[in-house]
């Protein structure tokens, strides 16, 4: 059982590209043959991915850190003590549901790509699985160079799926967004390897260091000076916030996206766009406190930007995929803002954001490719009146808008709202946190950003699926074997999604409570009251006694989420605000 | 003299000259019996087995022990173990993708040429003395312009050598003139170091911020940079790259250049990297300007030997940041903070990834003419899926991106840079070095990009078949693996290049040691902060 928890997570960034081998080299020239081995290999990397989920929770494995399956293995270091920068693998309470969330997408996605994709195909299959491979990597890393390698190896196959089997413009589409990630990414490796330098000149370990683990403990340390950690912070920001898209330099998405093939489309809105929230919550926030608490108003404002802005572009779109495409501007601002209020209830809200938005716009990419697959056009002013041609689709449409609008009871609906409480009471500290920066004046405007979603996201439904039918001639197109409405296997694409955006909107307690530890633990420990802090190390000591059981009982501060939703509960937390004023760990 | 005394010290030395001047005794018979009709291989082979066999006696041999008789002026140093394994490498690559070269019946004296120019290499690492050590330089460089004439039958190649030649005949006086000047102002003597009236010995007893001294150094410099093909001296690079036939193209990125590096260590050494800021100053603009002016010219070109060969202008200013850095004064403290080991690493990591990338183009040809421009290459996926596999991989290396080993180069070379830390006196400029130098590499993945979308996303337009033979193929496939087995163990190179870099002695005073001195000053200035 050791061998197995040990090796599972090199298993998951493995398996994929296994798949793409066998793919390759053993599916003959049938294209049948080759998709469903694409599949087989997607599907046995989510049941792995499963597997892993739950060794987790049951505490199976190493943990270090806080980090369970831990693996390390030798790489750069070559033997050599003073060196860190190794193979090292470990998740916890976020990346698993972020793995989750690949894990499950991406065989939805090769299954959408069955009818679509009849050029090229071998080597199609084989980028999406590659593009898992790389996006489950990130997941798992817990050594900054690792997580850098597979951050940027993302980008080849998807530049490749969205070069090769775009639209029109697909070659600009492809340069524009490899070079704008680059250009952001460089300046990242940038901000790490002067960080790991600065770690290794001024930490007390001697060993120069490119572990997560070992530069989050450096970072809330103190022992980087401001001023530092602001230049660390910007170079940092510059990946990831071209990655989210954050709003200024977000040109790059609704081109790549509308020329982007179905499943790129996914992929990209799905988890890829995650990639950059993940960077912020894994390496930004929690390494450099006082630079995200100097930068937080800069960033909530680039993200309410991004929120209103996004919604409006959305609604002036009469190409449904672009429409898509800037909601998730518009969302991903949101998770944002969340991270920035530095709060339990606001970094919750921004992580359950990160999976729902993966879920409901992966959904809606979806949805559309499929309309596109028949009526070969995605502008609206040649489409109408689609619920009476295809009603099936009509319901999993409503649905994954609803969801995406946030709807109560949807899943849509738990993040957005966790966003808006964390950043309107960012400034309250019964949570047991310190004082976070963000407050009502950010909420406010942000919130119109709902409004704004709900207008354009349901106009677009009524446009596409209501009113006299329209169709442009000669559709709805079924000579690739297509019914007019979506068949068993478009029906098994989404199902999974809209029961998940149920499941998870009725009952996202297990999700937050498995979260909150980890957050506590990786994002904001340095944000937490003193007092707190001594229970979390109560907490820990106890853990330690028992081997690696991570999923130990929660700590206050886990609750502290429900606090805000259940003001009844606040007195719980009267124990840290007796203690009072704002005391950092380390002073 | 009895040379059998420096034969086990120098043995691969001794074999690559034997062999160079036995591949071009094969060619004067043959010759004169049947013009153009020896047995066509015969000279290449020899020298790729000349090469293995120098390879292999210097892995037999292992790391030169230090007791070994040296022939005057020359010494050998774990420096000279890594030029050994890493040039003589790269040289059977080299070898292997050009043998099929020339067309015409000159075959023994090509392969000759690059046997010598190999040795030049080796002889330039063994330096310990000036003379040596031009002459070295100028072994590596007069038998390429030789080369780059006689790789194909084209008017462009023969203006490409004499352009070649001229300039590098000037570069040459330059660097001997610097020389002079350094042979003047430390004692009169030519010896680089080691005995106690070496050059270094009387750098390190004497204030050597005088005019003479940098008068020499930049004089010398200048020379290097010619052979680096570094800003100013770059304007010869896309002529002189495009005029022979791509595989030599792919030569003429390698020789000079780990040439010239390692003669500015040996020179940049003699001062323990104590030399006057003046100095580095002009390394550090010379650096800057060389990978900025290299990547925003490559950007304008359309025939993809231009851009590779202005790409080669932005590597050598990679490259020279781990010169400027030099090396750690922590004995063998690896490429990641030893700018010396991340140049020697990068060097040899650079030599296979651009030699694979030309080779590709070599392998190609449109109607008998060869392949240069960027609509040929369109569409190479669809027509040769190996050869545009084996270019993506270079491409990508040559980018800094996973899964090559180009990353792991780049992170050598920056963290290197990042590694003097700001009790360095030059330290906070390196910093800016080498976020010019991360600025850059996202300017470069503009034109790579180009090329690997020309090969993969679009049609293929022109008709072009694949030319060469096996050997070239061979060479191909082991430039692009490399690229992968490199990054997934990267000690089989960096632990040799970090060895290397320990035979060059840093100057206590100068490059204090970070980590040490970080602590001792960690104590006051870190828990400033109180809530």
């Amino acid at each position: 059982m050791d061998f197995v928890s040990n090796w599972i997570l090199t298993a998951i960034i493995f398996m994929p590209i296994v798949g793409a081998a066998y793919v390759w080299f053993g599916s003959g020239s049938r294209v049948s043959q080759v998709r469903s081995n694409a599949m087989i290999g997607s599907m046995l990397t989510l049941l792995l991915v499963i597997c892993a989920a739950g060794m987790h929770s049951q505490g199976q494995g190493e943990t270090v850190d806080g980090y369970g399956l831990y693996h390390t293995s030798g790489w750069m270091a070559d033997g050599d003590n003073r060196i860190d920068v190794n193979y090292t693998l470990g998740i916890d309470g976020v990346s698993v549901w972020l793995l989750l969330l690949t894990g499950l997408l991406c065989p939805l996605a090769i299954w959408a790509s069955f009818s679509s994709i009849t050029n090229r195909a071998k080597e199609y299959y084989c980028l999406l699985l590659l593009l898992e491979s790389g996006m489950l990597g990130v997941f798992c890393s817990l050594d900054l160079l690792l997580f850098y390698v597979f951050f940027e190896f993302t980008l080849i196959p998807l530049f490749f799926l969205i070069g090769t089997w775009g639209g029109q413009e697909r070659a600009r589409a492809a340069t524009k967004f490899f070079l704008f990630t680059v250009a952001g990414s460089v300046l990242t490796f940038a901000g790490v390897l002067y960080l790991a330098f600065h770690q290794y000149s001024y930490g007390d370990t001697g060993v120069f260091s490119l572990n997560i683990p070992t530069l989050v403990r450096y970072g809330q340390s103190g022992l980087i000076p401001a001023g530092v950690q602001w230049w660390i912070f910007l170079g940092l920001v510059a990946g990831f916030a071209v990655k989210v898209p954050l709003f200024p330099v977000h040109t790059w998405l609704p081109l790549a996206h509308t020329e982007a093939p179905t499943a790129g489309s996914v992929l990209l809105a799905g988890v890829l766009l995650k990639l950059g929230t993940y960077g912020f919550i894994r390496l930004a926030l929690p390494i450099l406190p006082e630079g995200a608490e100097a930068f937080a108003h800069f960033m909530a404002v680039m993200a309410i930007a991004g929120v209103i802005y996004g919604a409006l572009a959305a609604w002036v779109q009469e190409d449904v995929k672009k429409l898509v495409a800037y909601s998730s501007v518009s969302h991903m601002g949101f998770c944002v803002l969340g991270m920035f209020s530095l709060k339990m209830a606001g970094m919750t809200g921004s992580v359950m954001y990160m999976v729902n938005h993966g879920l409901s716009t992966a959904a809606l990419f979806l949805v559309v490719g499929m309309i596109y697959e028949r009526y070969h056009t995605r502008d609206m002013n040649k489409l109408g009146g689609l619920a009476r041609q295809m009603p099936v689709m009509a319901v999993f449409l409503i649905i994954f808008t609803l969801s995406s609008i946030g709807l109560p009871g949807l899943n849509g609906f738990i993040g957005e709202m966790l966003v808006l409480i964390g950043t309107a009471a960012s400034t309250e500290t019964h949570d047991g946190l310190i004082a976070g920066p963000l407050g009502m004046a950010y909420a406010v405007p942000a919130a119109t950003g709902i409004v704004l979603g709900a207008i354009y996201m349901l106009w677009m439904c009524r446009r596409i699926l209501f009113g006299p039918v329209l169709e442009p001639p000669g559709t709805p197109d079924t000579s690739a074997g297509l019914p007019p409405d979506l068949s068993g296997r478009e029906i098994g694409i989404l199902a999974p999604i809209a029961v998940l955006c149920l499941v998870i909107g009725i009952w996202p307690k297990p999700m937050i409570d498995s979260m909150q530890p980890a957050i506590e633990e990786h994002i904001l420990a340095s944000r937490v009251m003193e007092k707190d802090i001594n229970v979390a190390h109560a907490d820990k000591a106890m853990k330690g006694q028992s081997v690696a059981s991570n999923t130990a009982p929660a700590s206050p501060q886990a609750d502290s989420m429900e606090v805000e939703s259940k003001p009844t509960e606040a007195q719980r937390f009267t124990g840290s605000q007796l203690v009072g004023s704002e005391v950092r760990h380390g002073s | 003299m009895d040379l059998s005394a420096y034969f086990p010290g120098f043995l691969p030395e001794f074999v690559m000259i034997i062999g160079a001047c036995a591949v071009l005794l094969l060619g004067a018979p043959a010759r004169a019996a049947v013009p153009g009709d020896m047995s066509k291989q015969t000279p290449g082979l020899l020298a790729i087995v000349v090469t293995l066999t120098s390879l292999f006696i210097t892995l037999w041999l292992g790391h030169p022990a230090g007791g070994e008789s040296c022939p005057p002026g020359l010494v050998a140093t774990d420096l000279l173990y890594y030029v050994r394994v890493g040039g003589l490498g790269v040289g059977v690559l080299i070898l292997l993708a050009n043998l099929h070269l020339p067309v015409a019946n000159e075959r023994a004296e090509f392969f000759s040429m690059i046997l010598f120019s190999l040795t030049g290499l080796l002889i330039t690492a063994a330096a310990n003395d000036l003379l040596v050590l031009f002459f070295a330089i100028e072994l590596v460089s007069v038998p390429t312009y030789i080369i780059v004439a006689l790789a194909r039958e084209d008017k462009r190649a023969s203006e490409a050598s004499v352009k070649y030649f001229f300039l590098g005949a000037m570069s040459a006086a330059i660097m001997v003139y610097g020389f002079s000047f350094l042979y003047g102002a430390l004692g009169g003597t030519t010896t680089l170091s080691g005995s106690g009236d070496s050059m270094a010995a009387v750098a390190s007893a004497t204030d050597t911020n005088n005019a003479i001294i940098i008068a020499g150094m930049l004089l010398s410099f200048a020379g290097i940079f010619f052979k680096l093909a570094a800003v100013p001296f770059h304007s010869y690079v896309a002529d002189v790259y495009e005029g022979p036939a791509s595989t030599v193209s792919g030569l003429l990125g390698f020789l000079p250049k780990f040439a010239g590096l390692i003669a500015g260590v040996k020179l940049l050494s003699v001062f323990a990297w104590d030399v006057p800021p003046q100095v580095l100053w002009v390394l550090w603009i010379v650096a800057a300007a060389t990978m900025t002016v290299g990547n925003t010219i490559a950007l304008l070109q359309r025939n993809v030997k231009r851009i590779l060969a202005y790409s080669s202008v932005a590597h050598s200013g990679y490259m020279l940041i781990g010169l400027i850095v030099g090396p750690s004064l922590l004995a063998g403290a690896g490429p990641m903070r030893d700018g010396v080991s991340a140049m020697l690493f990068y060097m040899v990591l650079y030599g296979a990834m651009n030699l694979g990338a030309f080779a590709v183009l070599g392998a190609l040809e449109k109607s008998g003419e060869s392949v240069e421009d960027i609509a040929d290459i369109e569409g190479l996926h669809q027509r040769h899926p190996g050869l545009a596999l084996a270019m993506a991989l270079c491409i990508f290396s040559l980018m800094g991106f996973p899964p090559t080993a180009g990353l792991l180069g780049k992170v050598y070379i920056f963290s290197s840079a990042f590694s003097v830390g700001s009790e360095h006196p030059f330290g906070g400029p390196l910093v800016v070095l080498a976020v010019i130098g991360v600025i850059n590499s996202a300017i470069g993945a503009a034109y790579y990009l180009r090329i690997i979308a020309a090969c993969y996303n679009r049609e293929p337009k022109s008709e072009t078949k694949i030319i060469g033979g096996a050997a070239l193929r061979l060479a191909i496939v082991a430039c692009s693996g490399l690229m992968l087995l490199l990054f997934i163990k990267p000690a089989l190179l960096s632990r040799d290049a970090k060895s290397a870099a320990a035979t060059v002695v840093a100057k206590d005073v100068h490059h204090t040691n970070v980590a040490v001195a970080a602590k001792n000053t960690a104590s006051e200035s870190s828990p400033t902060k109180t809530p």
